[in-house]
């Protein structure tokens, strides 16, 4: 079984690239971290491709270098080794055409949630007119289910109620690439299916490409065109495997259809023995 | 950071875990009646009562009383005082607001400068190792006995501690934040606009507030070496004629003049800083 899905890991990158120009590269990109003179090795050497408008799952166990592979594509990190390349150039510097919603909570502490949503279209190089922006604004809290809390500071707000915000300020400006870090963690279930549900569409609608970190299986199996297994750290892929089922994806009845089970089955075969490799760090 | 005057004051957070007392919301204590103000009022009137007693049986003018200081404070108050008080305020406030904009304009600069800060930070912290009321002879020589020495003395008191703090509170600022609007496009200078200058507010208002008492003393101390007017010289002026009585007036002014430069520093903070001390 496992040996299949490695076979698969070595065809998915040549097969995505078929489809259409890759959007993200990695060249055999690595990461090492220096901690007080000790190297701790977070990514082995990785190669990927992600095409544009494709949408990609990385799951794997904590520490396994997943957000790594995000920072460096939006060119918060630089790799050790290797190259990362965005719509085939390297990235070097920021990369400002992707969107990045993180795990940890970047809304500024000062701002109502409506001004929080808004910050990005206040910028210059989004120059929005008032009215315009005041729509998108209202729109965007609407669809995160916020409304009534346009007014509240970000420590009046419960957990899952920021990462909603959270998730309308990173979505308001429709970058091109969304690389999102464990977006719906904090979420119960019943909201994690409808911002999966809003998301699938928001991103069909606007043609983005996603590169979207999970623990959760299932949700990758629910997003994603291709789903990459990494393996306990140092992270390395484990298994590439392309999800074909139809577009668009009921989100909450997919979970009981024969073809999910199947590629749930077979990717949770992969990524279990790393779960267990992984719980002790 | 080896001496602890050099500490930045620590802006006021939301306290982590709620202490559970037996005040009630709006701050009264349920078990005594009427509230606090009564029992604060009460207390005052008591100690005032106390001192009216001491000063009648002693007679002695070092102990004085109460009612001859309320008499003092009465015949000034029908015009001899409200120049001197003027002359303190105007050098008050002028020297926190010189002091404060250069020292947050410099904790700023600074405090974002990677190269710089380090450099220019060893030779401020020495020049702020000089006991600064000490500068005053000097300012006094240099800019002469009115106003413009005591100003010149507040607004480098309170620069530094501006300095010292905004310096703390730009290097707290969350990277990720700036990190976040960058990936968003955002340039250098709206980075400064919405980022660092917001998350700097807490930090300016604690060094605010720190530097209030600091500047009040640097004023009536200047004005106490050389001036021709100010609570301070009236002070001066009282001691040299033994005039205890218009000593103890003075003192009265001065704690009704720092009560309300404090109370207003700190409505001020409390609007400012209306995110943080919000609470659901």
């Amino acid at each position: 079984m496992r040996g299949a899905v490695d076979q698969m890991a070595a065809m998915g990158p040549a097969r995505s690239a078929d489809r259409a120009a890759a959007q993200i590269e990695l060249k055999g990109a690595s990461k090492t971290f220096h901690v007080r003179g000790q190297a701790i090795r977070a990514l082995d050497p990785v190669d990927l491709s992600v095409a544009a408008e494709e949408f990609v799952a990385l799951v794997g166990p904590s520490g396994c270098g997943k957000s790594t592979v995000l920072n460096m594509t939006a060119g918060l990190l630089t790799p050790s080794e290797g190259q990362v390349l965005y719509g085939g150039s390297p990235v070097h510097d920021l990369n400002r055409q992707v969107g990045y919603m993180t795990q940890k909570d970047t809304l500024l502490p000062w701002r109502r949630t409506s001004d929080n949503i808004r910050v990005a279209l206040e910028l210059a190089c989004r120059a929005t007119p008032k009215a315009e922006a005041d729509e998108r604004v209202a729109r965007m809290t609407e669809l995160v289910g916020l409304k009534g809390f346009e007014h509240h500071y970000p420590n009046e707000l419960s957990g899952g109620m920021r990462k909603r915000t959270l998730l309308a300020r990173t979505l308001i400006y429709e970058p091109e690439t969304l690389l999102m870090d464990e977006p719906f963690g904090a979420l119960d279930a019943q909201l994690k299916l409808v911002m999966l549900e809003q998301l699938q569409a928001l991103v069909q609608q606007r043609r983005m490409t996603v590169l979207f970190v999970t623990h959760d299986l299932g949700e990758a199996i629910a997003l994603a065109d291709k789903v990459v297994v990494f393996s306990a750290r140092p992270g390395r892929i484990r298994a590439i495997r392309k999800i074909d089922l139809p577009r668009p994806r009921d989100v909450y009845t997919i979970r009981f259809t024969p073809e999910f089970s199947r590629y749930h089955e077979e990717l949770w075969d992969v990524l279990k023995d790393e779960v267990s490799k992984g719980t002790d760090i | 950071m080896a001496d602890a005057s050099m500490q930045p004051a620590l802006p006021r957070g939301r306290p982590e875990i709620e202490i559970m007392t037996d005040t009630s919301a709006d701050g009264t204590r349920q078990d005594l009646p009427g509230g606090y103000l009564v029992w604060q009022l009460g207390l005052g009137v008591v100690l005032l009562g106390v001192w009216e007693w001491a000063g009648f049986v002693t007679g002695s003018q070092w102990v004085n009383r109460p009612s001859s200081i309320g008499y003092q404070l009465a015949q000034w108050s029908t015009g001899e005082i409200y120049p001197h008080l003027a002359t303190t305020i105007i050098e008050l406030l002028s020297g926190l607001v010189i002091g404060t904009i250069l020292g947050v304009l410099a904790g700023l600069l600074l405090g974002r400068a990677t190269r710089l800060g380090p450099i220019l930070r060893p030779i401020i912290v020495a020049f702020y190792s000089i006991p600064l009321v000490s500068l005053a002879p000097l300012f006094i020589m240099f800019f002469g006995v009115e106003m413009l020495p005591k100003i010149v003395l507040v607004s480098i008191v309170v620069f530094f501690l501006l300095f010292f703090n905004t310096f703390s509170g730009v290097a707290t600022i969350d990277d990720d934040l700036v990190a976040t609007l960058q990936l968003m496009g955002a340039s250098r200078r709206e980075v400064f606009m919405k980022v660092v200058l917001p998350a700097s507010t807490a930090w300016v208002l604690a060094g605010i507030k720190v530097a209030l008492p600091f500047a009040l003393v640097g004023t009536i101390t200047g004005e106490m070496l050389a001036a021709r007017s100010g609570l301070g010289y009236l002070l001066n002026q009282a001691s040299q004629q033994f005039d205890m009585t218009a000593i103890y007036a003075v003192l009265a002014i001065l704690m009704v003049v720092g009560v309300i430069v404090s109370e207003v520093a700190v409505r001020l903070e409390g609007w400012l800083l209306r995110w943080r001390n919000t609470n659901t």
